[in-house]
């Protein structure tokens, strides 16, 4: 008896894995995304961390379908290594199942949230947890776990309900450890090493501003 | 007062080692350039590599802000040295030559012989800081070009190119009431001792103390803040992010009141002294 009742829990879970679908809203936000075929975009950068001061950069971005983003500047500009993918072609680019974790709310307005799990062991991340504004298709917040690279959370805002890219993104990063050599650069004598141990794996928030954009797609305007 | 300063710069000016000292800064300044040609782009990688993890690079941090920057780090030790050797020997060189006795045969004033003594120091120094100023910004921006300046200080901090300059530019001038306190040091030592090679060696030994000083941690206390070493850092203050600058200029104004004493001290030593 216990042996027929395991096997059937066994088939039932299968049968529940096997027909798990890719959710609607998602489904309808990634072929929205999906019709981007180019960008540019003008970006202001400013880093808010307590050991990076850096003034706000300023630079162009350009984004050409299934080609890494551009970046030129007069200056020298820090580009994040995550968070810059706004048409989340790195989080579609394997199959994926999607579960469905009901609604949080982010101010009054509620948003569908989904989990992402990548069915290919080549995908870069390992789970995805994403919230959706499913009124106006897009994506508002997302926290992406890495294989290699840790966990990195987005928010992306947007200026009109239209809008299919973000005007605004935070990036909220983690640096493991700051190794500096202190005889070159800097102060070498005054370097209070209890507060540099202090340091390590410290978080800071990136904070992008996207204005002038100009959107090449296949099918609805911005 | 104004024919003896005329007098005093003549002197330097005709003496081969003020050439010699400006040809070591120079020759200073070119090996710390040749070094951070082949070594600089290793150490800021090192320093960047924490934000490799989550940031890619756009531009050159290797430019010739930084460069002047690690002059001006690299050569405070060895630029106050040098002043030192040359402006004592403004004086000792009078002892050893024999020189003060036929100046004393006219009527000329000990104490503004010996004021415009300091008064040459000081204008050399400035001199000094100026021709130094002039070569690193000049040689690092011609071989390494313009960009944005990196320092640690507590925190990563950039600059941009601009901002970068000025804060240059006021850390050579801070620097400079620094390396006039030395400069007034050694020829007080000198007014002290007379002899070269003594005064060469108690300069010396003065800033060796110093620079082990200021790697003394005085922490918060009244010592730490009024010690003269520790005043005589107000040039890294220029490389925070925000300039504390009613700090700066506190600090300088001490550091040249302490300047003011150590200089009417040797002048009161000379007067009452006899020139033997």
């Amino acid at each position: 008896m216990i042996r027929h009742l395991t096997y059937l829990t066994y088939f039932f879970f299968c049968f529940v894995l096997q027909a798990q679908e890719t959710d609607r809203d998602l489904l309808a936000i990634k072929s929205r995304l999906d019709s981007i075929d180019h960008y540019e975009a003008s970006i202001s950068l400013d880093i808010l961390a307590s050991f990076i001061k850096m003034p706000t950069k300023y630079a162009s971005m350009t984004y050409e379908k299934d080609q890494p983003v551009s970046f030129t500047s007069d200056n020298f500009i820090l580009i994040p290594k995550r968070g810059l993918d706004f048409t989340l072609t790195q989080l579609f680019q394997y199959p994926f199942i999607t579960l469905d974790r009901g609604i949080e709310k982010r101010g009054d307005k509620p948003l569908k949230v989904l989990n992402i799990i990548p069915e290919d062991d080549q995908a870069e991340y390992t789970i995805a947890k994403i919230l959706l504004d499913t009124t106006n298709r897009r994506i508002v917040e997302s926290e992406i776990n890495t294989r290699n690279e840790g966990s990195f959370k987005l928010q992306l805002y947007y200026n009109t309900r239209q809008s299919a890219l973000p005007d605004r993104v935070e990036i909220t990063f983690e640096l493991q450890k700051l190794r500096l050599p202190f005889n070159f650069f800097g102060k070498d004598t005054q370097i209070d090493r209890q507060e540099l141990r202090s340091l390590d794996e410290k978080k800071g928030t990136i904070i992008l501003r996207l204005t002038d954009y100009i959107i090449s797609r296949t099918g609805e305007k911005r | 007062m104004r024919a003896l300063i005329w007098a005093e710069l003549y002197k330097l000016y005709r003496q081969p080692r003020t050439y010699y000292a400006l040809g070591a800064i120079v020759l200073m300044e070119v090996v710390i350039l040749f070094s951070a040609y082949y070594q600089g782009s290793a150490l800021i990688d090192v320093l960047m590599s924490t934000l490799k993890q989550s940031f890619y690079f756009k531009g050159d941090l290797l430019n010739g802000n930084l460069l002047v920057y690690v002059i001006l780090n690299t050569i405070w030790f060895h630029l106050p040295l040098l002043l030192m050797i040359i402006v004592s020997g403004l004086l000792t060189s009078e002892y050893k030559d024999g020189t003060l006795r036929s100046i004393f045969v006219q009527p000329v004033s000990k104490s503004k012989f010996v004021l415009s003594k300091y008064f040459v120091a000081m204008l050399f120094t400035m001199v000094a800081i100026f021709f130094l100023m002039l070569t690193a910004f000049g040689l690092s921006y011609t071989i390494f070009g313009r960009g944005d300046l990196i320092v640690y200080l507590d925190t990563l901090n950039f600059f941009e190119n601009n901002d970068a300059m000025w804060r240059l530019f006021w850390a050579y001038l801070s620097g400079t009431v620094t390396m006039m306190f030395y400069s007034v040091m050694s020829l007080t030592i000198a007014i002290f001792f007379r002899d070269t090679t003594i005064t060469w060696i108690l300069a010396t030994f003065f800033l060796i103390l110093s620079n082990l000083m200021l790697r003394v941690d005085f922490g918060t206390s009244l010592w730490g803040k009024l010690l003269y070493v520790k005043l005589g850092e107000s040039w890294q203050h220029f490389f925070y992010y925000d300039i504390n600058w009613q700090e700066i200029v506190l600090n300088n104004t001490i550091l040249l009141g302490y300047t003011a004493i150590v200089m009417g001290f040797g002048i009161l030593v000379f007067k009452h002294r006899d020139i033997a």
